[in-house]
């Protein structure tokens, strides 16, 4: 409070005895209180340096993440045991929807007041990592108090960004192509295996639409980490350093791919097509029952499961399965001007390698990253939504190759333009030759 | 400039005055009383100055520099005119977002205003249970611009929606509305021009405003229906039509609400349904370039000023105002 106070409490005082108008004062009082709050909160936020030297020191540290109930339950649990274990340290949780997360987070950030230990993931660690929000673990890493030996190399690597670990993975995960066993057993129609072509895809997907009425397969083409798999199989990538990784030809290739499978009728129209681009869990299409298939990441089989009747599996993508990566489904970052650093640090390395706490976590936020854990996980584990989705991915771990750098700043912005570029050839508005070069133009702009 | 000299006319209105004239320790007591008033006056000054005027004026600022949400403040870069240049020359989707927005205020404001003048002239009447009727007219616009309202919209007009179903009781096959990018936009028309309650009451007291013996001095000059309205109704309701029409045009630039739960945030299907203000808002937010959307922020202010101005200019052609016996 202090470069606020002066002011006010000066104010008073030249009532009395000032030969200035006090009005002018008490405005300025008024004016200096408004200016200096946002200034004072951001100066705090700067931080001093260092965690606290005594260990003891009472700490209440702000975590925040998004997710349903069952995630905050979990979570809760998990930080009670910390607490239980370090009685000094307390929590002020806040958690919301995904929707609207990331607006919240730079809506704190910006206003200086950001929780000092956050989720993020893969979309926006770039960003916050270029801008120099997050703190750097790997001083951490080296000293050992942020324990990654037992996780797999390229998971905790694609938590850096610029050389800096700027997040710690809070779990893995990897595509997965979720399908409607109950639709195709009535029906008498074979499953989907992993290692199936892109072309056996479709062909598959046609027959399903031929047969059953549901269209076969959510036509991805507008779904970026489908089409980051089908990249890394014809040996591009989504990006390369600072640029993109493919040119207009790999992505009308892609859409053109597409355009074949919704002439086919193996996909739904394209009306449905944009409802299932929604990445909102309760709107994917083999949920909703809208197709047979979607496109979506192997930890959500859980999530998915939860609307639907019908029984689900799941496979990798389709194509050369090594295209896909162990990825971070989400990360843990501390905010790098945070006085409690050292504590949240902490805490990162208990909810990744304490047993009861990863116990008490399961595969919520993915696999658990700690390999060993994840052992004792899955065996416990009951839910057989959850042991399909560790199954697969236990499977693909087989095959998994390197991973890919994580996405660059300005990757929000050419998600959404895939999404566009891919639905105005969907509605037929561009031909794919069109509107992949209409999604490379805006590329450039968004991630200059 | 706005924080010094707002404050003014308090200190030469009456009080202050009476206060000087009728005591005899002048100073001390204007200055209680004056520090009083303060007080009283905080809970909106407070508000005016942190909500409305300090954020204003900083965003103006800041649509001259590079901010980015997430960077301090401190390490801003001034890139001069570097937004609005861009906004202007190199921005296809910004033009896209006014484009989609004028296009929605052009068709639902008149329509919204027009639906509501009919729905007042009806309602106008002294039938009886007319009050339950007004009531029922001006609910829709109650719920404004809840989120609640739009997530029902989109329920309704979506492929299998209530409205298709409707339609297909006449064999109808309607379309996914929402969902295609030729009706999207059209569907929050429906939707902003269902919620006519607001003008339509202040139409309904402006009606209730214009003198009986006009109609009956018409009626006696062999008047219709038609020419009344023409006539008399219109003329006397043009000041109510006139502040409906400003107020209502700014509203229609500034439809954000349903937009956005409509798209999940997005301005789709193909962008749409991108309205200006939406568009403004993932510049910000989403993709974090701060800097442009504040300068976004600043031109929208200035057209609609710019839009304001042009309706009061041409307003004396029109607007009748009555007080005025002769004018």
């Amino acid at each position: 409070m202090h470069p606020a106070t002066p002011p006010t409490t000066d104010a008073p005082a030249g009532r009395a005895h000032r030969t200035a108008p006090p009005r002018r004062r008490l405005l300025r009082g008024l004016l200096a209180v408004t200016v200096a709050a946002p200034l004072m909160f951001g100066a705090a936020a700067c931080g001093d340096d260092g965690g606290a030297a005594d260990p003891n020191a009472p700490v209440k540290l702000s975590i925040f993440w998004w997710g349903g109930d069952a995630r905050a339950k979990l979570t809760e649990d998990a930080l009670a045991l910390y607490t239980k274990k370090h009685p000094n340290v307390t929590f002020e949780k806040t958690w919301q929807a995904n929707q609207g997360y990331f607006d919240k987070l730079a809506t704190l950030t910006a206003g200086g007041n950001p929780p000092d230990l956050f989720q993020i993931d893969d979309n926006y660690l770039a960003e916050y990592a270029a801008r120099n929000t997050t703190l750097d673990l790997t001083s951490y890493q080296e000293s050992g108090k942020l324990d990654t030996s037992k996780f797999p190399k390229s998971l905790w690597q694609y938590g850096v960004v610029d050389g800096k670990l700027a997040g710690l993975a809070a779990g893995e995960n990897t595509q997965g192509l979720v399908y409607n066993k109950t639709l195709l057993t009535k029906h008498n129609l074979p499953e989907p295996t992993t290692g199936m072509s892109w072309e056996e895809h479709i062909a598959w997907a046609e027959q399903v639409t031929a047969k059953t009425k549901v269209p076969g397969t959510q036509d991805p083409s507008a779904d970026y980490k489908a089409l980051w798999v089908w990249l890394r199989q014809q040996g591009k990538d989504l990006y390369k350093g600072k640029e993109l990784g493919f040119t207009a030809e790999d992505v009308t290739t892609w859409f053109d791919l597409w355009k074949g499978a919704r002439d086919r009728k193996a996909t739904p129209t394209a009306d449905v097509i944009h409802e299932g681009n929604s990445s909102d869990v309760t709107k994917q299409l083999v949920v909703t029952g809208k197709s047979a298939t979607s496109w979506v990441w192997a930890n959500q089989m859980p999530d998915l499961k939860k609307n639907t009747k019908d029984e689900l599996g799941v496979i990798a993508y389709p194509g050369d399965p090594s295209a896909q990566w162990a990825r971070a489904s989400m990360y843990w970052s501390v905010f790098k001007g945070s006085k409690n650093r050292d504590v949240a640090v902490d805490v990162i390395n208990f909810l990744n390698n304490d047993v009861e706490a990863v116990k008490l976590l399961g595969t919520d936020r993915g696999l658990p990253s700690n390999l060993d854990l994840r052992r004792v996980v899955s065996d416990d584990t009951t839910d057989p939504a959850m042991k399909q989705s560790i199954a697969v991915e236990a499977e693909l771990t087989q095959t998994f190759g390197e991973s890919p750098q994580v996405p660059i700043k300005g990757h929000s912005k050419v998600k959404a333009e895939l999404i566009k570029a891919a639905e105005n050839a969907q509605y037929g508005r561009a031909t794919p030759a069109e509107a992949a070069a209409q999604f490379l133009e805006a590329c450039k702009s968004a991630i200059a | 400039m706005a924080l010094t000299t707002a404050p003014e006319p308090t200190r030469r209105g009456p009080g202050s005055a009476r206060a000087h004239s009728d005591r005899r320790g002048p100073g001390r007591i204007r200055h209680s009383e004056g520090l009083a008033g303060y007080v009283f006056l905080s809970p909106w000054l407070i508000g005016l100055m942190g909500v409305t005027a300090i954020p204003m004026l900083l965003s103006l600022y800041l649509s001259f520099t590079n901010y980015d949400v997430l960077t301090p403040f401190s390490e801003v870069r001034w890139v001069g005119l570097a937004n609005y240049e861009r906004m202007f020359t190199a921005d296809p989707s910004y033009w896209h977002a006014v484009r989609v927005t004028v296009t929605f205020a052009l068709i639902a404001v008149p329509l919204k205003l027009a639906a509501a003048l009919g729905v007042a002239l009806l309602l106008n009447r002294a039938w009886r249970g007319v009050g339950l009727f007004r009531g029922l007219f001006y609910l829709p616009s109650l719920l404004g611009g809840s989120v609640a309202l739009a997530i029902v919209w989109v329920n309704m007009f979506n492929r299998d929606g209530a409205f298709n179903s409707l339609l297909s009781l006449f064999g109808i096959t309607g379309k996914p509305w929402v969902n295609d990018p030729d009706w999207a936009l059209e569907t929050l028309m429906v939707l902003a021009i269902w919620q006519f309650g607001a003008p339509m009451v202040i139409f309904l007291a402006g009606l209730k405003q214009v003198p009986t013996e006009l109609y009956e001095a018409a009626s006696v000059d062999g008047a219709g229906r038609f020419r009344q309205f023409r006539n008399v109704t219109l003329p006397m309701l043009s000041p109510v039509i006139f502040f409906n029409l400003v107020l209502e045009t700014i509203n229609g630039f500034q439809g954000f609400t349903a937009a956005f739960v409509l798209s999940n945030g997005t301005g789709g299907p193909v962008d749409s349904t991108l309205m200006y203000t939406l568009n403004l808002y993932i510049t910000g937010f989403t993709e974090l370039n701060m800097g442009y959307a504040s300068a976004m922020a600043w031109v929208f202010l200035l057209a609609i000023a710019v839009i304001t101005a042009i309706f009061f200019s041409t307003g004396r052609f029109w607007v009748h105002y009555s007080d005025g016996e002769d004018r």
